[in-house]
Parts: structure tokens; C-alpha cells; sequence
């Protein structure tokens, strides 16, 4: 192995390094080995912890027990059968939150068989992203590999595509990896220009909520009335439990589904957002949360300024949106959240911001933060340890924790990579 | 000939019907023969067709008085007479005697004009899907093998005259138009003809002068090659080659006395051959200004006499327009007004559009102030009554009304060869010309009649015998006034009563042939009253009908003329001109004028990324001069006058370079009609109107390798550029770069349908088929060139070989788009058994794989940092790729294959450096790299004296996540600085708020 590699390899790493190498040449399928839960306590010290609710600690601890956070400081009662790990000024993270993803749904893009993200027909509000995670795609370990703890795997297509799930990136099985679902209903606002079926459309959508919500008031009033699949996995919305998340990029889109929203008393997330940036002042005062769906990218419009899309998480800021950051759809491309994040600073979002928009927000806006984004007492185990600043490219994931279990961060390239090196050799 | 073309049109509908069902091939090729021989002959007196019933001899003279008469563009004579005999002109001028014979017309108030000539419709012509299905029914033998040439169609003999669409035309003032099919590539011949019913033998003025040429194949003829502009380009290039080929071949035989052997027939080169020969017309429609230089490319290669049918953009490049040395056809069409009412709407409008919106009418005149002449025509104009309303808008935007004339008249005329007969009104010419009352240019003015050839053809009613006030009297109408006014030509009318106060609207108001008719709403006193009247001067004789079904007859007398003399018009807008600066392009983010290249130029204290043997200076200067970089280190002297630039804290690296990208292609990146397409050429279809050149730049990209796409074995040449924002293609172009040749192997190949081949295995047998041909034209092409002039042999030039045959003799370089590790081993063994070296593979996406394969043989690997699994055979791709290349010594480049990505290259460097990868190497991958793959690294790729002024100031690292580009400079010029575009963004918005306003405000 190349000796500058090895450098930034923890030992205990490199050993398992090693040994996933051997076991993934012999079997030549698995990637990542799932952890196990956490035994024993861990104790990270002399580690620069970025908390993300309140300052940041140097030189600091952190206790993980039973899977969770219980104790963050500079001086830390070390518990007797605790495993010590002294960090030498490595950084310590939340886990990074992909708020959006198709992980788990597609292995390969044009390999149709591959894809389970859409399915038939306009209104599915009840099929459910986790029951068709795909717990040994080979994008899971590249992800975890990045920092990403957890993915929002998200069904598409159509005005109401499903209900999506927050999923842990380790795990033998779905159920396993199913850290909350479902997240949201995800709906998608029709586009209002220049689209001839836009009232047919709309009146699909509205027509599926009021039948949905007359079918929730019967269900309240007698539980004689018959279940419909569809509108059952519709009621928590009406509960205010659920909320919904609205994909909507042009204005007139973003205003018609913010509108919608409130004369529907449900609660939104707007989604996508490209044009955001134009109604920022409205949404920031109308208090609605907003995932960005992906920074890097070209202007949509010819003449808009060439970052216009960079530019876009600077202006919320500005504005006082409440925002979060997702990064690519495809599964793949998951690991490449902290890009987004990072492009957003090369264009004005300070860089702390940036981070708790991969982190806390997302944790936040999703519904996940009693769990994590953040190092709080009470939270999961869920971090990394790095070697700087996450989203800066040159930054290593050095190791990652889910839930207090440390988690291998082979994938299926770290594999390939060591398997064709030692084709290098024999030819050397 | 004529009569050839009457009788075949009796029997069947098109030529090529007719061929079909009455022709050999022997009897062809006289006919094609005669249509030679007949060419250009034009009207005659005598007739040869058969008279039936009696003969009519009446005398056909008519005089024309009192008008004032336009004769020609800028020569007006007043209150002229103008005497025409049998459909000729006699006398024009004053102080005219007037036949006895003569039918006198006075036409006093009215002006005369010369009838207008149509350079460019279809005329008469069978449309795309009727040409198709006939071309269907045909055998292939004897036929050129692309449907999309039909240089053999004659637009003579499929003539078919359309009553309809020659009255539409007449309408405009026109007599007479230049007709050809719009199918095809090659779309066969142009004939002038009449635009009015006359004798069979008189229809047509001139007879297959031109032929028609197109960019686009016609989706209704068979499906197939091309299916991209690049290769229409390369068909219209190997079909003239060939045409050269063929018509000196049979000469060749003729001269021999060889006629036994067995030559090609094949007529459709035929015609082209014989109109090169002549120097004929070909004619070809454009889509933008960089159309008009690429149809002049094609002609200056082939000396053709070309015409190019305009876009209305000519204005965006007048001066490379003139220079080009084309002749324009320019359609007075303008776009329509952008729909700027909802803002979010709006905003989806570019400024290019916009600024497009605003300047169009102001084409014609622009055009004229660069000295360019043209004609003039109403091609592609949808409604009949805009032909007259634009000429009007070009003419209040600058077109010299003379011009304007012109356009339409003697330089048609002079340039279709029909001057003779028409484009002034001269004595001896034909008797076409146009009627108003008034100047023709005046928004108030009609055309009345249009005569052609001394036919009559009467065009708008100007009678305003009805406008007035007439009191009633009589029957059930008694005592009120009907006021009639007109309203943009339209009759309107009330009944009034004597108090002139409002009693009704009239309704279904009808005025013809001298009757008036309307008729009364139900909710009057008159309900549901039908009336009708005969109108002479001052008195009305009129009939009517009461809802009852009384009858009654009822009289009106005209009191006055009022209600007004003037027509009443919806009130106009009148929008003040704008003043907008000359861009390029003249789109958002254009810029006035080539950025300035200082004589010296010094660059100080920054952190240097010399990618030479230097490597990083940490607070060094560089010195350009003239655009080349002089020196590097540390406190260079500032020369004296130099433009100096303080970099403290920020970094400079060489100019990004990006050795795979397929954006500013026009016209299809793929040409997916053929498994081997190299005779295209991106250098064809270079679009610099593009406003991802000016993105590009502001991601530090400077050099980029454009590719035709990977549907092909053997795709087309590439052609790297230079973001040259403002220029032209040809100034975008790296011409001395090494050419390159794309190869594709892997699924992409295989994914047309019913095309070879359908496996990776037939992948390999086209290619080594391909080279094998390659090589057997060496052989031919040495035995036709290596003899004494005399004895040379015509030869085929082949443009699908010849590159294929540079990859062989390593002039060439083989660019390779592979996915997997067998496919790259096979064309690296297929490569080493002709004795070349593949240059490079694009993407290598399991390069890792065969990293020491490649370095034995010597291949590059162009790679992605992180693109995998979006397709089966991208699935093994690993972000380790390009880091296990540079270790086992492969030459490896970035490329993004992706036009946004191409604007980020230093984050996809950055990205590599997780893997292992160090920052020197990492930023080579984007620099020194790419630069020796193709063969420019003695010019750009590192910052070393004597290459050339390429280079990016960074607000940082430039390898970081939060670093962008600051400044970007090509060849010592700087085409991209945050600050100034920060400006720019400013204008872009003034400029749009500005033209939007125009909208809103114009009529």
C-alpha cells in the first residue's frame, strides 16, 4: 500500500483494512461489514468537537454508551470498562445527513431492473421507501466512507410519490438500517408554466387530499370504516405528525405550494427551491423550512449570473430562511454532499452555516434531531473523526460511529483499488 | 422542353413519377440531357402549343394615366402614363400618345411600382411527404445512395401551378418567384416562374437555374444518414467531391474513346456537376449568422455561386457576413413579441432573445450601412398582410426605402437572370407591376392591383364610396342616419338618429360588388331588420326584410362624409428607439470588443503553480509579453508601461484544460445515421454563441477538446478550442492542434438498433474492417497520383477514409471512449497489429484494471474523479482510478464530458486528492497532462517562458472547496474577471428591464 496512505489509516483501521481486503477477495461480494452494537463504553478524547448547538470544544471528550452521546466536555468522569481512544487533535462531527437520496432504491441508473424509486400512476401516497432499501448496494459504503450517517432514501415520480425514510448507511438488514420512517410524504407541485395539463393535474392532487381527509375523519368517527391503503398512510399529515415535502423550483410553483399548504393546515417542507433565492424574504417570513435540492450547478436561466445556483444558500442565509442542504439524487453521487455544502461557501455561506446545513438543519427540518445533528448528551452515538473540516475536499473521514458502533469504511473502490494493486505488483 | 414538361405533368404528378412509369434509363439521360440543352431558354412570343377553339385576337393594350410611376428603385416620374400591349410594356413616361386601342385606366392619386420578385419559395412545388412517398415507389438502382440527395429533381417539370398560394404572394406585390421542392439535402432545381394562370408554355420565366442545398435532412424522405448538421455538412462536402469526380471521370472515358467500361451512372451528380460547371446558383437556408460562414466555407472549397437564404441575425456579424462573399436572400420576417406579461414568465427570457426581438427589423438596414446588398423576401412569413407591415418596420428602423426596392426588384431580377423582363418599367419588359394609393411605404397604403404580365389582378377594394352619413327614407327605415366608417379596413356602422345619437350597432356589414348589406340587433326598435342596397354616388337603392317578414323598399342619400376623413386606427404605440450597445455575441455576458492584450504584462506576488520543473513558488511574479510568458521567479523587474497586477495572497495556475467536452456543437453532437462517421467534423459546427464559453471561463477553463459524441465506432474529428469569448468559431479554433479522431467502444455502439454492430465483438470487426479500407485507399490514391500528370486517373477523394487513414500513418490521433478493461485491450492489440498508438481513452473507467497494459502500450487515460454505475458498464468505476494510473505511470487527465462540470475542473482535482493523489499531480491532471495528450504541451499546460499567456488568478488554494477563479487570461488577454462581471451581471439586468419596457410599449 502506498505510504501516504497509510499515514492518515488509523491502526486499528488499517488492520481491518486488511482484513475486509482478504475476506472481500475471498468472497469478492461484501463490502462493508456491519458493526455489531456498542458493548462497552467509548471514550474519545484530546479531539476538537464541533457540537454544532454550542461552542466548540478543544481538546475535548466525548462518552458514547449504550449507542448514545452521554457526555461532551473537557473533563469527562471516564467510566471503568470504557475503551479510550485518544484522537491527537482530530476533529469530531455529527454524522452528515443526506436530506435527500434514491440510495438503496437504484444500483445501477440505466439497468431498469436495478431501479424500484417510482412507482405506477400519479397519487401513491403509501408505498414506502424502506421496504425496498437495498441493504447490500454497493453506494452505502462509499456514502458511509464520506461521513454520510444517514440518508433520506426518497420515492419519486408522479404528483404524490410515497413516503421516504431516514436510513443509517450500516446494517445486515433494512429493518436494521431504518433509523425513521417514514420522514415525509413527497409531493410534487406541477409546473405551472407552459404546461397544458396543469389544471387536471392540480385538481389530482387536491382531489387525492380531500378524499384523504374526509376518508380521515370517517376513520376517526368509527372504526367500521373500511381501510383504504392509499389514504391511510395520508392521516398522520392531517394529525400535523407527518410532514410533506413539496418539490417545487419556479416561482409561481414555490408560491402556489406555499399558499396550498396553508389553506391545507398541513405542515411543509419545500423542496428543490431553485428559485427560492428570488421570494427568499417571503419564505423566511412565512417561517417555511426549505431542503436545498442540490447546489452545484448551472444557472437555469441563460442570463442569470454563472453562480447563480452556488449562490443560492448564501441568500437564504441572508434572508433568514430556515434551510437545510441535500445533495445529489443519484446514490452514487451520495457522498458528494459535502460538496454541495462547500460550494455554497465558495459563494458566501459561512463556513460554520454550511456545515449545520449538512448537520443540525438537516436534522432539524427532517425530524431527525432528537437523534442526531448535533454532540449532545441524549443524542445517538452518530459521528465522525476527521482530520479537518468535512467538506473541505482534501479532509479524511478517519472513522465513524452509528448509534456507539464504529463503522468499517471499506466500499466496494477501496476493495477494487487494493485488488488491482496487487495486480500492479505482480507485474512489477 | 416545355412542352416535355406540360405533357409529363398531364400524365403524372412528378417528375419522378414520371420517370418511373415512363423513362428507361436511356431515355432518362436524354431527357436529362434536354433539360441541359433547354436550360435558360426563356420567353418567346411564338407559341408551339395547339390552339383550341377560336382564336382570340382582340387588341390587349391598356394606357394608364395621370399615376405617378416608379420605373425603377429612386426614379419616379409624375402624373405618367404607362401603355402596355400583350402583356408588354409599350411607353412609360409623360407626354405619351395613347393608342386609339387602348383601354384606358386613370389612375390619378394612385403610384405605380415594378412588380416584386420572390427569390426564394416552393411555389408549385409537391411538399416534403408527397416527394417521399413518390421517391418511395422508385427503384434504387441508378438513384445517388442517399435519399436526402436529389439534385436530379427538376423543378420544371413538377411545376404544378397553385392559384392560392400565387394569389397569397400577389397580395405582397409580387409577379413573379423563384421556385424549388424543400426536400432533401440536395433538393434538385430552381425555375422562375409566373405567379398568375397563362399559357402552359408562358408559366415559366426561366427554366432549372439553381439548385437547392440544406443543413437539415428532411425527416419525410427515408430515415437514415445524416441526422446531425456536422453530417450534412459532410454529405453536402463528399457529394460535391464526388460530383468533381464523376463529370471528370466520364470525361476522362470520352476522351479515351473507352466506352465499354463500366462507369457509374448516376444523374443526381450529374446536375450537380453540370451547375458547378456553370457556375449556377445553389442556394441554401441558414439558421444564425455562423450558418452564412459556414455555407461560405463549403462554397469558397468547392468556387460554388452561393446564395444563402437569411435568419434575420446577419446584423450580429455584418462584416465577416460581407466578407464571406455570399449573395443573401433576407426574409423581411422578425420575431415574434416575447410574452413578458407574468415577470416570472419573463424571466425565461434571455437577453439574447430579447436584444433578437428589438434588432431584427433593424437587420436589413444594418446590413446596408456595411455595404451588403440583398433581396428581399416574404419566405417564411406566416400572415400575408406582415409582408408589407415588416418592409414598413425595416424601413422607420433605417432600410433605405430605395434598398428596400431594390431588394425586390432589379436585384431579384439582375441576379436570377430575368432583367430583361422584369425588376423595372421599361418599355419591352413584361407588364408586371403594382397599384397603390400611395407610397408604398406609408402604413395607410394598399395595394390595389397587382397586373401580371398585363393580367389584372385585383388585390384590396381601397372603394370608401359607403364612408359617411346617409339619411334614410322610405318603408320601415324611415328618417334616421346610418354612420359608416372603416376601422383597419374593416366596415363599421351605427344607426344614428337625428341628434346623431347612437340607436344601434349594424351588424354582418357587407360591401360587394357594388351591394351593401347588414343588418339590425334584436334589441332595437328595427329588430332583427335585414337590408340590403345598391350605392352609387350620394344615393343608396335599397331592399329590405323586417323580422316579420314585411318586404319593403327604402332609399338613403349621403349628407356628409364625415364622420371623419382620416380611417380611425386602434391607436398606436410609439416607442422610442434604444440605443443598444454592439455586442458579441449579442447576448448576456457579450462584450464590446476583443479583450485588450497588454504588450507587458506583470503578474506579482502570488503563489505560482508553474506545473514545470518549479513547481509551486510560493510569493513569485510572472512576466507576458505579447502575449507569451516571458519569465518566472521571484522579484522580476517591472518593465517600463507594463500593466501590473498585485496577486498577493491569491494563487495562479495555468489555463484549465478539459481534453473531452461536447458543449457549443450546433446541430447534434451525434451523428448516429452511420456506425462510422469520421468524414464529420466538429470544427463544421462550432457554436460561439454560446454563453457557457463566458461559464467556462469563470471557472478557470481555458483549452477544451471538443468531441462529436459516442454513438459511433468511428465518431468524427475533434477539434480543441480556446475560450475566445466574443469571437467566431474560427477564432475559437486551435487550428494547428494536432487532429483527432473519436472511436467509441462498449455500450453506446451498440444501442442503435438494426445498425451494425449489436456486440462488442462486431465493435471490433467495423473498426478493422474500416482500417482495412483505409489502407486499400492509400493504395488506389498512390496509383492515381503517382504518375505524370496527363495520365492521372480521377480519383475518388473519400472523407470518410482519409482521417481513418491518418490514425494509421500517426498523423491523426486516436481518441478512444471505452468503459471496460476488454474492450480498451482489444483496440490497443488492433491498434498495435496497423502499427499506430491509441492517444487516448476517454473515460477508462476500469483503466486500474490494465493500468500496466496502457502504460506498455502507451495509451493515455482521460478519466472522471467520481462518475460510476449510471450505466452497467460504468459499475467497477472507483474514485481510486486516477490515483493507481499516475502510480503505475499512465499519463492521466481529468475531463468532465459535462459542460457545468467543466466550469468546476480545480474541485474535481481537489477531490482526487483524498485518494492519495499529491496537489502538484492532482492540478497536472487539469494542466501539463491533458496538454501532452494532445500534443499541446509546447504551447499551454504549464507556466514556463515561451508558452503561450494561459492562466487563472485563484482567491485561493486552488485545489480547496471554497476557491474560485478571479481572473482568467488566454494568450496575455484577460476574458474573465469577477469584478467587471459583476458589472455585467448589472447590465444584463438594465438591458433586459430596458427591452421588456420596449415590449410592453410596442404595438
Amino acid at each position: 500500500m502506498n505510504s501516504k496512505y497509510n499515514q492518515w489509516i488509523p491502526k486499528v483501521m488499517r488492520n481491518l483494512t486488511f482484513f475486509v481486503l482478504f475476506a472481500g477477495i475471498l468472497c469478492s461480494t461484501s463490502a462493508q461489514v456491519p458493526a455489531p452494537q456498542q458493548a462497552k463504553p467509548i471514550l474519545l478524547k484530546g479531539a476538537t468537537i464541533h457540537t454544532q448547538t454550542g461552542h466548540t470544544i478543544e481538546n475535548g471528550m466525548l462518552l458514547m454508551e449504550n449507542g448514545k452521546i452521554t457526555e461532551v466536555g473537557n473533563n469527562v468522569q471516564i467510566p471503568d470498562n470504557a475503551i479510550v481512544k485518544e484522537l491527537d487533535g482530530r476533529h469530531i462531527y455529527p454524522a452528515l445527513i443526506h436530506g435527500r437520496n434514491l440510495m438503496g432504491l437504484t444500483e445501477i441508473g440505466q439497468v431498469q431492473v436495478t431501479s424500484d424509486f417510482s412507482e405506477l400512476g400519479n397519487v401513491n401516497p403509501n408505498v414506502r421507501a424502506e421496504t425496498a432499501y437495498h441493504s447490500a448496494s454497493t453506494h452505502i459504503g462509499v456514502a458511509a466512507a464520506g461521513g454520510i450517517g444517514v440518508t433520506v432514501t426518497t420515492p419519486t415520480g408522479g404528483l404524490i410519490s410515497g413516503l421516504s425514510a431516514a436510513m443509517l448507511t450500516d446494517g445486515w438488514t433494512w429493518d436494521q438500517m431504518t433509523l425513521k420512517a417514514p420522514v415525509g410524504l413527497v409531493v410534487n407541485w406541477p409546473n405551472m408554466l407552459n404546461n397544458r395539463n396543469l389544471s387536471e393535474q392540480l385538481n389530482e392532487l387536491q382531489k387525492a387530499f380531500d378524499k384523504a381527509r374526509r376518508y380521515h375523519h370517517a376513520r376517526n368517527a368509527s372504526a367500521n370504516q373500511p381501510v383504504d391503503i392509499r389514504w391511510e398512510a395520508m392521516r398522520p399529515v392531517f394529525d400535523g405528525e407527518l410532514p410533506v415535502f413539496i418539490q417545487a423550483n419556479e416561482i409561481s410553483q414555490i408560491q402556489a405550494a406555499v399558499s396550498w399548504a396553508e389553506k391545507e393546515n398541513i405542515r411543509m417542507v419545500l423542496t428543490g427551491a431553485r428559485d427560492a433565492g428570488y421570494i427568499a424574504e417571503q419564505l423566511a417570513e412565512k417561517n417555511i423550512p426549505v431542503m436545498v435540492g442540490g447546489v452545484i450547478g448551472g444557472p437555469a436561466r441563460q442570463w442569470e449570473f454563472y453562480g447563480e445556483a452556488y449562490a443560492l444558500p448564501a441568500k437564504l442565509h441572508r434572508a433568514g430562511v430556515n434551510f437545510f442542504i441535500a445533495g445529489d439524487m443519484g446514490a452514487a453521487s451520495a457522498y458528494r454532499l459535502p460538496h454541495h455544502a462547500a460550494a455554497a461557501v465558495a459563494f458566501g455561506l459561512p463556513k460554520d452555516e454550511a456545515m449545520k446545513t449538512i448537520t443540525l438543519y438537516a436534522a432539524q427540518i427532517l425530524g431527525l434531531d432528537d437523534k442526531m445533528g448535533s454532540l449532545e448528551p441524549g443524542k445517538d452515538a452518530s459521528i465522525i473523526i476527521t482530520n479537518g473540516n468535512p467538506i473541505e475536499f482534501s479532509t479524511q473521514v478517519e472513522m465513524m460511529f452509528l448509534q456507539g458502533r464504529q463503522i468499517d469504511l471499506n466500499s466496494k473502490h477501496r476493495q477494487l483499488y487494493d485488488l488491482y494493486q496487487i495486480k500492479l505488483e505482480q507485474v512489477r | 422542353m416545355h412542352i416535355f414538361g406540360r405533357f409529363f405533368k398531364h400524365v403524372s404528378f412528378t417528375f419522378t413519377n414520371t420517370m418511373n412509369n415512363l423513362l428507361s434509363r436511356t431515355q432518362l439521360h436524354i431527357l436529362v440531357f434536354c433539360i441541359f440543352l433547354f436550360t435558360g431558354i426563356t420567353y418567346s412570343q411564338s407559341q408551339s402549343h395547339r390552339q383550341l377553339g377560336l382564336r382570340d385576337n382582340t387588341p390587349e393594350v391598356y394606357a394608364f394615366t395621370g399615376a405617378r410611376v416608379v420605373t425603377k428603385p429612386g426614379v419616379i416620374i409624375d402624373n405618367a402614363t404607362l401603355v402596355i400591349r400583350n402583356g408588354f410594356i409599350e411607353a412609360v413616361g409623360q407626354n405619351i400618345q395613347i393608342p386609339a386601342e387602348a383601354w384606358q385606366i386613370d389612375l390619378s392619386g394612385k403610384t405605380i411600382y415594378p412588380g416584386f420578385i420572390e427569390s426564394y419559395s416552393n411555389l408549385g412545388m409537391p411538399d416534403a411527404k408527397t416527394i417521399a412517398e413518390s421517391a418511395e415507389k422508385l427503384p434504387k438502382d441508378g438513384r445517388h445512395w442517399n435519399p436526402q440527395v436529389r439534385s436530379h429533381f427538376s423543378s420544371s417539370l413538377a411545376f404544378n401551378y397553385d392559384d392560392k398560394k400565387a394569389a397569397t404572394l400577389r397580395s405582397m406585390g409580387f409577379v413573379a418567384a423563384h421556385t424549388m421542392a424543400d426536400a432533401g439535402i440536395f433538393r434538385g432545381s430552381g425555375s422562375v416562374v409566373k405567379l398568375a394562370e397563362d399559357v402552359p408554355s408562358r408559366m415559366i420565366i426561366s427554366t432549372d437555374i439553381s439548385q437547392g442545398l440544406s443543413f437539415q435532412r428532411s425527416n419525410e424522405l427515408e430515415r437514415g444518414y445524416p441526422t446531425s448538421v456536422m453530417g450534412a455538412i459532410a454529405l453536402l462536402r463528399q457529394t460535391f467531391y464526388d460530383a468533381q469526380w464523376y463529370s471528370q471521370k466520364h470525361e476522362a472515358l470520352s476522351r479515351s474513346g473507352d466506352l465499354l467500361t463500366k462507369k457509374e451512372i448516376n444523374p443526381s451528380l450529374g446536375f450537380i456537376a453540370r451547375a458547378m460547371q456553370n457556375s449556377a446558383p445553389f442556394l441554401i437556408e441558414s439558421e444564425d449568422e455562423q450558418y452564412v460562414l459556414r455555407a461560405a466555407n463549403i462554397a469558397n472549397e468547392f468556387s460554388l455561386n452561393l446564395w444563402v437564404i437569411g435568419s434575420g441575425h446577419e446584423y450580429r456579424r455584418s462584416e465577416q457576413v460581407k466578407n464571406s462573399g455570399v449573395s443573401l436572400i433576407l426574409p423581411i420576417n422578425f420575431p415574434d413579441k416575447p410574452e413578458v406579461q407574468k415577470p416570472e414568465q419573463s424571466l425565461n427570457i434571455s437577453l439574447e432573445d430579447l436584444r433578437h426581438w428589438y434588432l431584427a427589423p433593424e437587420n436589413p438596414a444594418l446590413l446596408v450601412s456595411e455595404g451588403i446588398s440583398f433581396s428581399l423576401s416574404s419566405h417564411g412569413i406566416d400572415k400575408p398582410d406582415n409582408f408589407l407591415k415588416n418592409l414598413r418596420v425595416a424601413a422607420s428602423r433605417g432600410l433605405p426605402k430605395e434598398k428596400a426596392l431594390e431588394g425586390l426588384t432589379v436585384i431579384p431580377a439582375t441576379k436570377l437572370g430575368i432583367d430583361h423582363l422584369y425588376g423595372s418599367l421599361e418599355k419591352g419588359k413584361s407588364a408586371g407591376f403594382i397599384i397603390t394609393n400611395g407610397d408604398i411605404f406609408d402604413d395607410e397604403t394598399k395595394i390595389e392591383e397587382v397586373w401580371v404580365a398585363g393580367k389584372q389582378h385585383k388585390i384590396e377594394d381601397t372603394d370608401r364610396t359607403l364612408k359617411g352619413k346617409w339619411l334614410t327614407s322610405g318603408g320601415s327605415i324611415e328618417n334616421v342616419i346610418l354612420a359608416i366608417n372603416y376601422r383597419n379596413n374593416r366596415l363599421q356602422g351605427e344607426l344614428q338618429n337625428r341628434q346623431e345619437e347612437t340607436l344601434a350597432k349594424l351588424e354582418n356589414m357587407k360591401f360587394e360588388n357594388g351591394r351593401f348589406s347588414f343588418s339590425i340587433p334584436r334589441d332595437t326598435v328595427w329588430s332583427g331588420m335585414r337590408l340590403s342596397a345598391t350605392v352609387s354616388d350620394g344615393e343608396m337603392l335599397g331592399f329590405g326584410e323586417t323580422a316579420s317578414g314585411n318586404l319593403f323598399s327604402w332609399k338613403a342619400e349621403k349628407q356628409t362624409e364625415e364622420p371623419s376623413d382620416k380611417e380611425e386606427k386602434e391607436p398606436g404605440k410609439t416607442a422610442k428607439l434604444l440605443d443598444l450597445p454592439v455586442l458579441f455575441p449579442s447576448m448576456e455576458y457579450g462584450i464590446e470588443r476583443k479583450p485588450e492584450q497588454p504588450r507587458t504584462l506583470l503578474v506579482q506576488n502570488a503563489t505560482i503553480w508553474t506545473q514545470g520543473a518549479d513547481g509551486i513558488l510560493e510569493n513569485a511574479d510572472m512576466l507576458v509579453r505579447n502575449g507569451k510568458i516571458e519569465a518566472v521567479g521571484r522579484n522580476l523587474t517591472i518593465p517600463s508601461g507594463a500593466v501590473v497586477i498585485d496577486a498577493a495572497g491569491r494563487h495562479v495556475t495555468p489555463g484549465l484544460i478539459d481534453p473531452h467536452l461536447h458543449t457549443s456543437i450546433a446541430g447534434n453532437v451525434n451523428e448516429t445515421g452511420d456506425a462510422i462517421t469520421s468524414e464529420t467534423r466538429i470544427s463544421d459546427v462550432i457554436d460561439a454563441n454560446n454563453v457557457w464559453l463566458y461559464r467556462l471561463l469563470a471557472g478557470g477553463l481555458t483549452t477544451a477538446n471538443l468531441f462529436h459524441g459516442s454513438a459511433n465506432p468511428i465518431g468524427g474529428q475533434s477539434a480543441v478550442i480556446k475560450m475566445r469569448w466574443g469571437g467566431l468559431p474560427d477564432d475559437l479554433w486551435v487550428q494547428d492542434a494536432m487532429p483527432g479522431l473519436k472511436f467509441a467502444l462498449g455500450e453506446n455502439v451498440k444501442r442503435s438498433p438494426g445498425r451494425y454492430p449489436n456486440s462488442r465483438m462486431g465493435t471490433a470487426q467495423i473498426i478493422e474492417d474500416s482500417f482495412l479500407a483505409a489502407l486499400q485507399y492509400e493504395k488506389e490514391k498512390a496509383a492515381s497520383q503517382g504518375r505524370r500528370r496527363r495520365d492521372a486517373k480521377p480519383f475518388r477523394k473519400d472523407l470518410q477514409l482519409e482521417p481513418i487513414l491518418e490514425v494509421l500513418q500517426g498523423k491523426r490521433l486516436a481518441h478512444v471512449h471505452a468503459y471496460r478493461q476488454d474492450e480498451m485491450l482489444m483496440i490497443m492489440r488492433l491498434a498495435e497489429k496497423y502499427g499506430f498508438t491509441v492517444a487516448s481513452f476517454e473515460h477508462t473507467v476500469e483503466g486500474y484494471k490494465i493500468a500496466d497494459e496502457l502504460r506498455e502500450h502507451g495509451a493515455a487515460a482521460i478519466v472522471w474523479t467520481d462518475w460510476s454505475s449510471f450505466k452497467m458498464e460504468a459499475y467497477d468505476a472507483i474514485h481510486q482510478n486516477a490515483k493507481l494510473l499516475l502510480d503505475a505511470g499512465v499519463l492521466t487527465s481529468l475531463h468532465s464530458d459535462n459542460t457545468q462540470l467543466a466550469t468546476r475542473m480545480n474541485w474535481e482535482a481537489g477531490k482526487i486528492l483524498r485518494s492519495g493523489v499529491s496537489e502538484e499531480d492532482a492540478m497536472n491532471l487539469l494542466t501539463m497532462n491533458p496538454a501532452r495528450i494532445l500534443r499541446l504541451d509546447h504551447r499551454i499546460g504549464s507556466l514556463e517562458p515561451g508558452k503561450d499567456g494561459d492562466f487563472v488568478i485563484w482567491n485561493g488554494h486552488p485545489l480547496s472547496a471554497f476557491t474560485t477563479a478571479d481572473q482568467t487570461w488566454i494568450e496575455g488577454r484577460k476574458y474573465f474577471d469577477k469584478e467587471d462581471d459583476q458589472k455585467l451581471q448589472q447590465q444584463v439586468i438594465n438591458e433586459r428591464a430596458l427591452i421588456i419596457q420596449q415590449v410592453i410599449n410596442s404595438k
